[in-house]
């Protein structure tokens, strides 16, 4: 278990996060120069907080009230960074036992030889980093952390660095390898929600220096807490409301001239609240499915992807953006209709803060 | 060959290679503490230690002069303790050579550590390691070949000072008479056989210097 609490101020930047983690992989997302990379610094003595505390599996790391800082070489901490930091001058058999001080002389040539095998690293050990591709870099740098044993393990922005193609790949390869022979806490922090969302088990929200929302990655999609969060997670449609009736399982709610149901999740309501929905939950109305929250709408624009087409729609004075794949409605992109039928799912409405 | 003396080359070898020395010890670690630190204190460093590359080589030796003659109290402390003397000796001609010197390898260290990437750094402090261990095991390999770029060019300006080392030891025949100096010499007393040979010599190491140089740059960049 990782608790951190702590306060940094470099400049008029000033990071404050609070949260704890647990066995699993933490996502951190937000834009970049939102103090993530801080945060990872900071928990491991790379940057000194100001304020607060860090503790990890019961032991102080750092504390400003008891004078606690131990040196980032005690921590045992792994971390792997955004361009790997493989010593150049080194070959990989080298790095990978840079980090071995600790361990007795006489097990190190093996634990290397075992390490360098499991990661797939055969016959490059002799190597140097600028040899190797961006994948092989991945794992010589996984393999130099992981033969530490740490107990916390932080990914920078690991697959930032690699070409889009093969970005999918690696990133199914890293995890396993990393499922397989870490059990701890991992920490990765990331700019890119999908990434995130198919690696995490739970995601947290950075948005100026502040953490806004930790829970589990569903959570976090379906029910942002406000407008930030919201758009950090690509929510396209967000809509000033206004609250009509509140029922048991729904409200009713108006947005200009649109007036719809939302389903109510029991959070606490406001004047001033706002309403979301991902483009990808909106749907095209089909009568079979489909009774309540249908709206006619009128096409502004037709935007043809590779897999699904992007619909901006004017919906009762208010523009709303759908992604519809191509396969399962094929006639859209070919109609020159511009009357839709929309409908809105009201489970993935959800009500959230205007913090801005 | 009658007219030559080969005093003059033994001697500039003699001071430029104990000169380079000295900047090596006493520069590399300025550099290092120049290219971590910053604030008023490391910018008046890294001024202080620039000035002899543009004060005037005559100036460098007054202040020298000032500082170490008979008069001053470090002179004065030399000479009643332990009887030496730093102004008119060779041991003159070396530290003048090492002021003239040592800001090129300072600068070229300095370069060479900032350019490292911070991230090898902190990989290293996360695995384990103590800052000295990680100086020796992996700032210096990194940056070995900039502070070669550096000696070199120390080396080079050591050797050719005239100036400065002419204000601080003086130009005695066999006792403090560096190459640069000589080829003035010689000139002056109508010995060509000697200027062109010290002159050749010169041309020599100036062009050996800048060739390394620019090896050691080309191999840099390529990592």
């Amino acid at each position: 278990m990782l608790e951190v609490s702590l306060k940094k101020t470099l400049g008029k930047f000033t990071l404050q996060s609070s949260f704890t983690a647990d066995k699993g992989v933490l996502g951190i997302l937000g834009a970049s120069g939102c103090g993530k990379s801080m945060t990872l610094k900071c928990i491991s003595g790379l940057q000194t907080p100001d304020e607060g505390s860090i503790r990890l599996n019961g032991a102080l790391l750092f504390s400003s009230e008891s004078k606690v800082n131990i040196p980032s070489r005690e921590r045992n901490i792994g971390y792997v960074f955004q361009n790997y930091a493989l010593f150049p001058h080194l070959t990989v058999r080298q790095n990978i036992a840079y980090g071995m001080k600790h361990f007795e002389k006489s097990q190190r040539a093996q634990k290397v030889t075992h390490m360098i095998e499991k990661m797939q690293l055969k016959g490059l050990e002799h190597h140097y980093p600028s040899q190797l591709s961006g994948g092989q870099q991945q794992r010589t740098a996984l393999a130099r952390t992981l033969i530490t044993e740490p107990d916390l393990l932080f990914l920078d922005e690991p697959f930032s660095a690699l070409d889009s193609h093969i970005k999918y790949l690696l990133e199914k390869e890293l995890m396993k390898i990393i499922k397989e022979n870490f059990n701890g806490i991992v920490l990765l922090v990331t700019h890119n929600i999908e990434e995130a969302y198919r690696i995490c088990d739970q995601i947290m929200i950075m948005d100026q220096g502040l953490n806004l929302q930790l829970g589990p990655k569903e959570d976090i999609i379906n029910k942002p807490i406000n407008l930030t969060t919201a758009r950090i997670t690509g929510c396209k449609n967000i809509l000033d409301v206004s609250i009509l009736e509140e029922h048991k399982d729904y409200l009713l709610l108006k947005s200009n001239a649109l007036i719809f149901k939302a389903a109510n999740n029991q959070i606490p309501l406001s004047d001033s609240m706002l309403a979301g929905i991902r483009a990808h939950h909106l749907r095209l109305y089909s009568e079979k499915s489909h009774k309540d929250n249908v709206f006619d709408c009128e096409i502004m624009e037709k935007i043809e992807g590779v897999f699904s087409t992007t619909i901006i729609v004017n919906c009762g004075g208010n523009v709303l953006q759908l992604e519809i794949a191509k396969a399962s409605c094929p006639h859209i992109s070919e109609s020159n209709t511009n009357k839709i039928k929309l409908h809105i799912p009201m489970k993935h409405v959800f009500l959230m803060e205007n913090d801005l | 060959m009658n007219n030559v003396n080969l005093f003059p080359l033994y001697l500039s070898f003699r001071v430029a290679f104990t000169a380079t020395i000295i900047s090596f010890l006493f520069g590399l670690p300025i550099a290092y503490f120049l290219s971590r630190g910053h604030g008023k204190a490391v910018d008046f460093v890294d001024t202080l230690t620039n000035l002899p590359v543009v004060l005037p080589p005559t100036v460098l030796g007054y202040y020298l002069l000032v500082l170490l003659g008979r008069q001053s109290p470090i002179g004065a402390f030399l000479e009643n303790n332990f009887n030496t003397r730093i102004v008119f000796t060779p041991t003159g001609a070396i530290i003048a050579a090492t002021v003239v010197a040592i800001p090129y390898l300072i600068k070229a260290s300095k370069t060479a550590f900032l350019e490292i990437n911070q991230d090898y750094l902190n990989a290293a402090r996360l695995l384990g390691r103590g800052e000295l261990n990680i100086f020796f095991t992996v700032v210096m390999p990194i940056a070995w070949r900039g502070i070669v770029a550096g000696l070199t060019m120390s080396f080079a300006r050591a050797l050719g000072d005239f100036g400065t080392t002419l204000m601080v030891s003086g130009s005695i025949p066999n006792k403090t008479m560096t190459m640069p100096i000589a080829i003035y010499d010689a000139l002056q007393a109508g010995n060509k056989e000697m200027a062109n040979l010290l002159v050749l010599i010169m041309t020599s190491i100036a062009i050996i210097v800048l060739f390394t140089i620019n090896q050691l740059e080309r191999k840099m960049k390529k990592g």
